[in-house]
Protein backbone atom coordinates (compact mmCIF):
# COMPACT_ATOMS: atom_id res chain seq x y z
CA UNK A 1 0.00 0.00 0.00
CA UNK A 2 1.39 3.25 -0.79
CA UNK A 3 0.92 6.21 1.22
CA UNK A 4 2.22 9.76 1.31
CA UNK A 5 4.63 8.83 4.16
CA UNK A 6 8.46 9.51 2.33
CA UNK A 7 6.85 10.22 -1.10
CA UNK A 8 9.08 13.15 -2.71
CA UNK A 9 8.71 14.90 -5.91
CA UNK A 10 10.80 12.75 -8.29
CA UNK A 11 9.42 9.26 -7.14
CA UNK A 12 9.22 7.49 -10.26
CA UNK A 13 6.36 4.78 -10.70
CA UNK A 14 7.49 1.40 -12.02
CA UNK A 15 7.85 1.21 -16.01
CA UNK A 16 4.99 -0.47 -17.39
CA UNK A 17 5.12 -2.39 -21.16
CA UNK A 18 2.09 -3.35 -22.91
CA UNK A 19 1.92 -5.13 -26.30
CA UNK A 20 -0.92 -3.81 -28.84
CA UNK A 21 -2.65 -6.28 -30.87
CA UNK A 22 -5.55 -5.89 -32.84
CA UNK A 23 -7.58 -7.96 -30.11
CA UNK A 24 -6.09 -5.01 -27.12
CA UNK A 25 -7.84 -2.62 -29.50
CA UNK A 26 -11.03 -3.79 -30.82
CA UNK A 27 -11.73 -5.28 -27.34
CA UNK A 28 -11.65 -1.68 -25.86
CA UNK A 29 -13.42 -0.15 -28.00
CA UNK A 30 -15.93 -2.60 -28.18
CA UNK A 31 -15.98 -2.79 -24.01
CA UNK A 32 -16.32 1.47 -23.99
CA UNK A 33 -19.52 1.19 -26.39
CA UNK A 34 -17.37 3.01 -29.04
CA UNK A 35 -17.90 2.17 -32.50
CA UNK A 36 -16.42 4.27 -34.32
CA UNK A 37 -15.05 2.08 -37.65
CA UNK A 38 -11.63 3.56 -37.16
CA UNK A 39 -11.32 1.15 -33.94
CA UNK A 40 -12.12 -1.86 -35.23
CA UNK A 41 -12.01 -1.58 -39.35
CA UNK A 42 -8.38 -1.93 -40.55
CA UNK A 43 -9.55 -0.75 -44.32
CA UNK A 44 -11.63 1.99 -43.26
CA UNK A 45 -8.97 3.32 -40.94
CA UNK A 46 -6.10 2.87 -44.08
CA UNK A 47 -8.59 3.69 -46.79
CA UNK A 48 -10.73 6.55 -45.24
CA UNK A 49 -9.07 7.92 -42.70
CA UNK A 50 -5.70 8.15 -44.17
CA UNK A 51 -4.43 6.09 -40.84
CA UNK A 52 -2.03 3.21 -40.56
CA UNK A 53 -4.31 0.96 -39.14
CA UNK A 54 -7.17 0.61 -36.79
CA UNK A 55 -6.19 3.13 -33.62
CA UNK A 56 -6.66 2.56 -30.20
CA UNK A 57 -9.70 4.86 -28.91
CA UNK A 58 -9.11 7.83 -26.09
CA UNK A 59 -11.38 5.62 -23.97
CA UNK A 60 -8.97 2.38 -23.84
CA UNK A 61 -6.00 4.83 -23.42
CA UNK A 62 -7.83 6.74 -20.00
CA UNK A 63 -8.24 3.28 -18.70
CA UNK A 64 -4.76 2.04 -19.30
CA UNK A 65 -3.49 5.28 -17.39
CA UNK A 66 -5.70 4.24 -14.44
CA UNK A 67 -4.47 0.88 -14.55
CA UNK A 68 -1.23 2.11 -14.31
CA UNK A 69 -1.48 4.70 -11.50
CA UNK A 70 -3.72 2.37 -9.46
CA UNK A 71 -1.34 -0.59 -10.19
CA UNK A 72 1.00 1.58 -8.02
CA UNK A 73 -0.80 2.85 -5.44
CA UNK A 74 -3.62 0.24 -4.53
CA UNK A 75 -7.25 0.35 -3.98
CA UNK A 76 -6.81 3.36 -2.07
CA UNK A 77 -5.68 5.90 -4.47
CA UNK A 78 -8.49 7.24 -5.84
CA UNK A 79 -8.63 9.44 -8.91
CA UNK A 80 -9.85 13.12 -8.87
CA UNK A 81 -8.12 14.10 -12.22
CA UNK A 82 -6.93 12.98 -15.24
CA UNK A 83 -6.11 14.78 -18.73
CA UNK A 84 -3.75 13.44 -21.61
CA UNK A 85 -3.29 14.68 -25.44
CA UNK A 86 -2.68 11.87 -28.10
CA UNK A 87 0.48 13.02 -30.24
CA UNK A 88 0.91 10.02 -32.43
CA UNK A 89 -2.19 6.89 -33.22
CA UNK A 90 -1.32 4.24 -31.32
CA UNK A 91 -1.89 1.16 -33.58
CA UNK A 92 -1.72 -3.06 -33.55
CA UNK A 93 1.74 -4.33 -33.10
CA UNK A 94 3.39 -1.19 -31.01
CA UNK A 95 4.26 -1.89 -27.44
CA UNK A 96 3.76 0.63 -25.31
CA UNK A 97 6.07 1.86 -22.54
CA UNK A 98 4.38 3.80 -19.65
CA UNK A 99 6.71 6.04 -16.93
CA UNK A 100 5.06 7.80 -14.80
CA UNK A 101 6.83 10.52 -11.88
CA UNK A 102 5.58 12.27 -9.57
CA UNK A 103 5.70 16.05 -10.07
CA UNK A 104 3.97 17.37 -6.77
CA UNK A 105 2.67 16.49 -3.61
CA UNK A 106 0.14 18.92 -2.20
CA UNK A 107 -0.75 19.41 1.13
CA UNK A 108 -2.84 17.32 3.41
CA UNK A 109 -6.65 17.43 3.65
CA UNK A 110 -9.23 15.33 5.45
CA UNK A 111 -6.73 13.05 5.81
CA UNK A 112 -5.25 12.61 2.63
CA UNK A 113 -3.28 14.49 0.11
CA UNK A 114 -3.02 15.21 -3.70
CA UNK A 115 -0.24 13.37 -5.46
CA UNK A 116 0.57 14.76 -9.09
CA UNK A 117 2.03 12.36 -11.46
CA UNK A 118 3.10 13.01 -14.79
CA UNK A 119 3.29 10.18 -17.28
CA UNK A 120 4.17 9.15 -20.68
CA UNK A 121 3.22 6.61 -22.94
CA UNK A 122 6.55 5.70 -25.88
CA UNK A 123 5.90 3.30 -29.14
CA UNK A 124 9.15 3.09 -30.28
CA UNK A 125 11.21 5.70 -27.88
CA UNK A 126 8.46 8.50 -29.64
CA UNK A 127 6.13 10.53 -27.02
CA UNK A 128 2.80 8.98 -28.34
CA UNK A 129 0.16 10.01 -25.51
CA UNK A 130 1.28 12.82 -22.54
CA UNK A 131 -1.02 12.00 -19.65
CA UNK A 132 -1.10 13.95 -15.99
CA UNK A 133 -2.99 12.07 -13.18
CA UNK A 134 -3.81 13.60 -9.94
CA UNK A 135 -4.36 10.90 -6.81
CA UNK A 136 -5.72 11.21 -3.29
CA UNK A 137 -3.36 9.22 -1.13
CA UNK A 138 -4.07 8.59 2.42
CA UNK A 139 -1.36 10.34 4.69
CA UNK A 140 -0.49 7.45 6.26
CA UNK A 141 -1.26 3.65 6.93
CA UNK A 142 -3.46 4.73 9.25
CA UNK A 143 -5.37 7.57 7.55
CA UNK A 144 -8.85 6.96 6.34
CA UNK A 145 -9.10 5.49 2.52
CA UNK A 146 -10.11 9.11 0.59
CA UNK A 147 -12.83 6.88 -0.67
CA UNK A 148 -14.16 7.77 2.26
CA UNK A 149 -14.29 11.33 2.45
CA UNK A 150 -17.46 13.01 2.23
CA UNK A 151 -19.27 13.95 -1.36
CA UNK A 152 -19.53 17.56 -0.21
CA UNK A 153 -15.52 17.49 0.97
CA UNK A 154 -14.26 15.94 -2.31
CA UNK A 155 -13.27 18.79 -4.09
CA UNK A 156 -10.55 17.39 -6.91
CA UNK B 1 -10.67 31.30 -45.59
CA UNK B 2 -12.82 30.76 -42.94
CA UNK B 3 -15.71 33.11 -41.91
CA UNK B 4 -14.01 35.25 -38.90
CA UNK B 5 -17.98 35.88 -36.92
CA UNK B 6 -19.61 32.80 -35.81
CA UNK B 7 -22.19 31.19 -37.35
CA UNK B 8 -25.24 32.75 -35.21
CA UNK B 9 -26.40 28.81 -34.53
CA UNK B 10 -22.94 27.87 -33.04
CA UNK B 11 -23.54 31.92 -31.14
CA UNK B 12 -26.01 30.36 -29.29
CA UNK B 13 -25.59 26.91 -28.46
CA UNK B 14 -22.63 28.41 -26.05
CA UNK B 15 -22.45 27.71 -22.46
CA UNK B 16 -25.94 25.74 -22.56
CA UNK B 17 -26.59 22.19 -22.76
CA UNK B 18 -27.38 21.82 -26.09
CA UNK B 19 -27.64 18.09 -26.32
CA UNK B 20 -29.15 15.47 -23.13
CA UNK B 21 -28.66 12.15 -22.91
CA UNK B 22 -31.14 10.67 -20.27
CA UNK B 23 -29.82 7.20 -18.83
CA UNK B 24 -29.54 5.71 -21.32
CA UNK B 25 -27.61 2.40 -19.97
CA UNK B 26 -27.51 0.71 -16.61
CA UNK B 27 -24.13 0.23 -15.63
CA UNK B 28 -23.32 -3.56 -14.86
CA UNK B 29 -20.55 -5.55 -13.82
CA UNK B 30 -20.44 -7.54 -16.39
CA UNK B 31 -20.15 -4.61 -18.86
CA UNK B 32 -17.01 -2.93 -16.88
CA UNK B 33 -15.18 -6.29 -16.63
CA UNK B 34 -15.20 -6.37 -20.24
CA UNK B 35 -13.68 -3.08 -19.81
CA UNK B 36 -11.15 -4.54 -17.17
CA UNK B 37 -10.26 -6.98 -18.97
CA UNK B 38 -9.40 -5.40 -21.94
CA UNK B 39 -6.76 -3.04 -20.53
CA UNK B 40 -5.97 -6.01 -17.70
CA UNK B 41 -6.88 -3.73 -14.94
CA UNK B 42 -6.96 -5.91 -11.79
CA UNK B 43 -8.12 -2.87 -9.41
CA UNK B 44 -10.07 -4.87 -6.50
CA UNK B 45 -12.73 -2.60 -6.47
CA UNK B 46 -13.84 -3.13 -9.74
CA UNK B 47 -14.21 -6.64 -9.61
CA UNK B 48 -14.16 -8.13 -5.56
CA UNK B 49 -16.74 -7.10 -3.27
CA UNK B 50 -15.31 -7.95 0.16
CA UNK B 51 -11.83 -5.51 -1.09
CA UNK B 52 -14.49 -2.51 -2.29
CA UNK B 53 -16.94 -3.04 0.85
CA UNK B 54 -14.70 -0.99 3.40
CA UNK B 55 -13.83 1.77 0.58
CA UNK B 56 -16.59 2.42 -1.95
CA UNK B 57 -19.29 0.53 -0.15
CA UNK B 58 -19.77 -2.46 -3.21
CA UNK B 59 -17.70 -2.86 -6.80
CA UNK B 60 -17.51 0.36 -8.95
CA UNK B 61 -16.84 1.35 -12.89
CA UNK B 62 -13.37 1.77 -13.82
CA UNK B 63 -13.59 5.86 -13.86
CA UNK B 64 -12.23 5.82 -17.53
CA UNK B 65 -15.51 3.99 -18.49
CA UNK B 66 -17.64 7.35 -17.61
CA UNK B 67 -18.70 8.31 -20.96
CA UNK B 68 -19.44 4.83 -22.17
CA UNK B 69 -22.39 5.23 -19.93
CA UNK B 70 -23.84 7.91 -21.71
CA UNK B 71 -23.17 6.34 -25.31
CA UNK B 72 -26.51 5.65 -26.31
CA UNK B 73 -27.20 1.84 -27.95
CA UNK B 74 -26.34 0.87 -31.03
CA UNK B 75 -29.69 -0.08 -31.86
CA UNK B 76 -32.77 -0.96 -29.58
CA UNK B 77 -36.08 -1.94 -30.40
CA UNK B 78 -38.21 0.39 -32.18
CA UNK B 79 -35.66 3.18 -32.74
CA UNK B 80 -35.92 4.79 -36.09
CA UNK B 81 -32.96 6.66 -37.96
CA UNK B 82 -29.17 6.11 -36.75
CA UNK B 83 -28.54 6.44 -33.24
CA UNK B 84 -26.69 10.03 -32.08
CA UNK B 85 -23.24 9.83 -33.10
CA UNK B 86 -20.34 9.89 -30.44
CA UNK B 87 -20.72 13.24 -28.54
CA UNK B 88 -23.29 14.44 -31.04
CA UNK B 89 -22.59 18.01 -30.46
CA UNK B 90 -18.67 17.94 -31.71
CA UNK B 91 -19.83 16.86 -35.29
CA UNK B 92 -22.74 19.71 -34.90
CA UNK B 93 -20.10 22.55 -34.49
CA UNK B 94 -17.97 21.43 -37.05
CA UNK B 95 -20.41 20.93 -39.78
CA UNK B 96 -22.34 23.90 -38.46
CA UNK B 97 -18.81 25.76 -38.83
CA UNK B 98 -17.92 23.94 -42.37
CA UNK B 99 -15.24 22.40 -41.03
CA UNK B 100 -14.66 18.79 -42.86
CA UNK B 101 -11.72 17.54 -40.57
CA UNK B 102 -11.58 17.41 -36.73
CA UNK B 103 -9.58 15.69 -33.88
CA UNK B 104 -9.43 16.11 -30.34
CA UNK B 105 -6.58 17.54 -28.88
CA UNK B 106 -7.11 17.42 -25.04
CA UNK B 107 -9.23 15.12 -22.88
CA UNK B 108 -9.68 15.82 -19.07
CA UNK B 109 -11.81 14.45 -16.52
CA UNK B 110 -12.98 15.20 -13.11
CA UNK B 111 -13.95 12.51 -11.17
CA UNK B 112 -16.66 12.99 -8.31
CA UNK B 113 -19.33 10.00 -7.00
CA UNK B 114 -18.15 6.50 -8.13
CA UNK B 115 -20.81 4.86 -10.76
CA UNK B 116 -21.56 1.28 -8.92
CA UNK B 117 -24.27 -1.79 -10.83
CA UNK B 118 -27.74 -0.38 -11.34
CA UNK B 119 -26.17 3.32 -11.75
CA UNK B 120 -27.27 5.78 -14.91
CA UNK B 121 -25.95 8.71 -16.17
CA UNK B 122 -27.78 11.94 -17.76
CA UNK B 123 -25.61 13.41 -19.91
CA UNK B 124 -25.33 17.14 -21.14
CA UNK B 125 -22.94 18.22 -23.65
CA UNK B 126 -22.27 21.88 -23.36
CA UNK B 127 -20.29 23.91 -25.76
CA UNK B 128 -17.89 26.23 -23.78
CA UNK B 129 -16.35 28.07 -26.11
CA UNK B 130 -14.73 28.26 -30.19
CA UNK B 131 -11.83 30.63 -30.83
CA UNK B 132 -11.23 33.27 -33.38
CA UNK B 133 -10.04 31.22 -36.81
CA UNK B 134 -6.38 30.70 -37.09
CA UNK B 135 -3.77 29.23 -39.75
CA UNK B 136 -2.78 25.59 -38.03
CA UNK B 137 0.27 23.18 -39.19
CA UNK B 138 -2.91 21.16 -40.71
CA UNK B 139 -5.19 23.81 -42.33
CA UNK B 140 -6.87 26.73 -41.84
CA UNK B 141 -9.92 25.98 -38.45
CA UNK B 142 -10.61 27.01 -35.32
CA UNK B 143 -10.20 25.52 -31.44
CA UNK B 144 -13.64 24.55 -29.31
CA UNK B 145 -14.36 23.26 -26.03
CA UNK B 146 -16.63 20.87 -25.07
CA UNK B 147 -18.05 20.28 -21.16
CA UNK B 148 -19.74 16.90 -21.16
CA UNK B 149 -21.95 16.32 -17.69
CA UNK B 150 -22.53 13.30 -16.21
CA UNK B 151 -25.12 13.35 -13.23
CA UNK B 152 -26.07 9.84 -11.27
CA UNK B 153 -30.04 9.84 -10.66
CA UNK B 154 -30.90 12.55 -7.59
CA UNK B 155 -28.76 14.69 -9.49
CA UNK B 156 -25.54 13.60 -7.68
CA UNK B 157 -22.48 14.56 -10.06
CA UNK B 158 -20.74 11.67 -11.41
CA UNK B 159 -18.06 13.38 -13.47
CA UNK B 160 -16.79 16.45 -16.13
CA UNK B 161 -14.98 15.65 -19.04
CA UNK B 162 -13.54 18.23 -21.06
CA UNK B 163 -12.48 17.66 -24.41
CA UNK B 164 -10.70 20.28 -26.17
CA UNK B 165 -10.98 19.77 -30.57
CA UNK B 166 -9.31 20.99 -33.58
CA UNK B 167 -11.22 21.50 -36.37
CA UNK B 168 -9.48 22.68 -39.59
CA UNK B 169 -9.94 22.15 -43.69
CA UNK B 170 -7.17 20.83 -45.24
CA UNK B 171 -4.81 23.15 -46.67
CA UNK B 172 -4.53 22.81 -50.53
Amino acid sequence: MITCVGLTVGARLPDLRIPISAKTIVMGAAASRDWQPQHHDSAWARDSAGLPDIIMNNYTQAGFFCRYVTDWSGPDGRIGRFKFAMKKPICPGDEILLQGVVEGVLPSVNGYSWVDIIIKALVDGALATSAEVRLALPNTASSPSPWRCARALWAP
Amino acid sequence: MIETALPPQVSQWLGKPVIVIEHVVTAEVGLWLNFCVAVQDANPLYWNYAAALGRTEAVIAPPAMLPSWGIPHDWSPGAEGPPLRTLELHFMVKDALGLPNGLVTEVEFELHDPIRAGDSVRVEQILKEVSPPRQTRLGHGRNWTIDVVYRKPGDILAGVQTLRFLGYRKAP
